[in-house]
């Protein structure tokens, strides 16, 4: 058996199998996220004898006993102990897209128990402070990414928020969007969180507490429907917009956006 | 004026800021925003109390006549109950 342990969102998960191709996806897709160290999670993975199927979506069940669920895309069938930390991967194509998106829901639903969220924003760090830019797609987030060539990117696409000691820190995070690159594997304090828009000019709407959670949760990457975990997705998320000042961002396509972006 | 004892799904993850609630449905993770009536009748719907007492706090808390509040508490109800966030009990919880 070959292993490979990626870490994100400071969650470190050992990939074990007995296919080299497995280990060499992973280990590829993942380069900047590779680590050592005892792992919190294990999956072991193999491939599904039916190979791809036809589905539509990503489904996540409850399975057998509790903190059990089943997870299945076209492109994979995959089981999680949530107590247990550990799981099982079939992959039905051996490729980084299965791979990719058997970890964006693994890791939506583990990094949960550790106060983080994946969350539809980019973010960008300047001067040791990390700025998320939320919205669905085509509100900008990619657009403001190359808009900042002075920051450090943490992602275009998929940011991995995390509360610690009160504070929201901001993770590097591989899952990306249209720039096609991962973000620094970093960690940065989050200084705000801005909700995109495209609009005609520049401005910036401060917003209470629940006026950004009501933006946030449609943003939060979440899959299950167990009543536990859509609680705690809630309690994070409104400890998230409570710790850091939040935003309305509207702006256009224009470097000079960063000017009015608060506490830039 | 309406009866029965509403009461909150269980599974339904909410919680109140400056008096409106923000809730998750259980079923398939939408969100809903209550205005502050809407969250005096959520906030009451624990299966004990009766609508009778909850339009009677309607009223208190917003100084509405008594078959104004009824009318818009039932269709609350009402409303809430087709999306899933509540239920009528005929007897009280006990």
């Amino acid at each position: 058996m070959a292993e490979v342990t990626v870490e994100i969102g400071g969650l470190r998960t050992a990939i074990v199998t007995d296919r080299p191709e497995i280990v060499e996806v992973v280990a590829r897709r993942y380069a900047g996220f590779l680590a050592g160290g005892p792992p919190a999670w294990r999956i072991e993975a193999g491939v599904r004898p039916e190979g791809v199927v036809e589905i539509t979506d990503v489904r996540v069940r409850a399975g057998e006993g509790a903190d059990r669920l089943v997870l299945e895309r076209h492109d994979f069938l995959a089981t999680l102990d949530l107590r247990a930390r550990t799981g099982t991967l079939a992959l039905g194509a051996v490729d980084h897209m299965a791979v990719d998106s058997f970890l964006r829901v693994t890791y939506s639903l583990a990094l949960l128990e550790r106060g983080g969220l994946l969350v539809h924003a980019a973010s960008l760090a300047r001067r040791d402070r990390a700025w998320v830019f939320s919205g669905p797609s085509g509100s900008g987030k990619t657009t403001l990414a190359r808009l900042s060539p002075d920051a450090a990117l943490l992602s275009d696409e998929i940011s991995i928020v995390r509360l610690r000691d009160g504070r929201l820190r901001c993770h590097g995070s591989p899952f990306w969007g249209e720039l096609g690159r991962p973000g620094d594997n970093d960690e940065v304090e989050v200084a705000a969180i801005h909700f995109l828009r495209h609009a005609e000019r520049h401005a910036v709407t401060p917003l209470t507490a629940r006026q950004a959670l009501q933006t946030l949760l449609p943003n939060v990457l979440f899959f299950a429907a167990e009543p536990g975990l859509v609680r705690r997705v809630l309690e994070v998320a409104a400890a998230a917009v409570e710790a850091v000042p939040c935003f309305a961002l509207g702006f256009r396509p224009e470097a000079a956006v960063w000017e009015v972006i608060a506490g830039a | 004026m309406p009866d029965g004892y509403p009461e909150q799904n269980p599974k339904a993850a909410w919680r109140v800021y400056d008096g409106e609630a923000v809730i998750v449905s259980p079923e398939d993770s939408t969100l809903h925003t209550l205005n502050a009536v809407g969250t005096v009748i959520w906030e009451a719907a624990d299966g004990r109390t009766a609508m009778e007492a909850i339009v009677a706090r309607v009223i208190e808390a917003f100084e509405v006549d008594r078959a104004t509040a009824a009318r818009d508490a039932a269709a609350f109800v009402d409303s809430l109950c087709r999306r899933g966030l509540l239920t009528v009990l005929e007897a009280p919880r006990v």
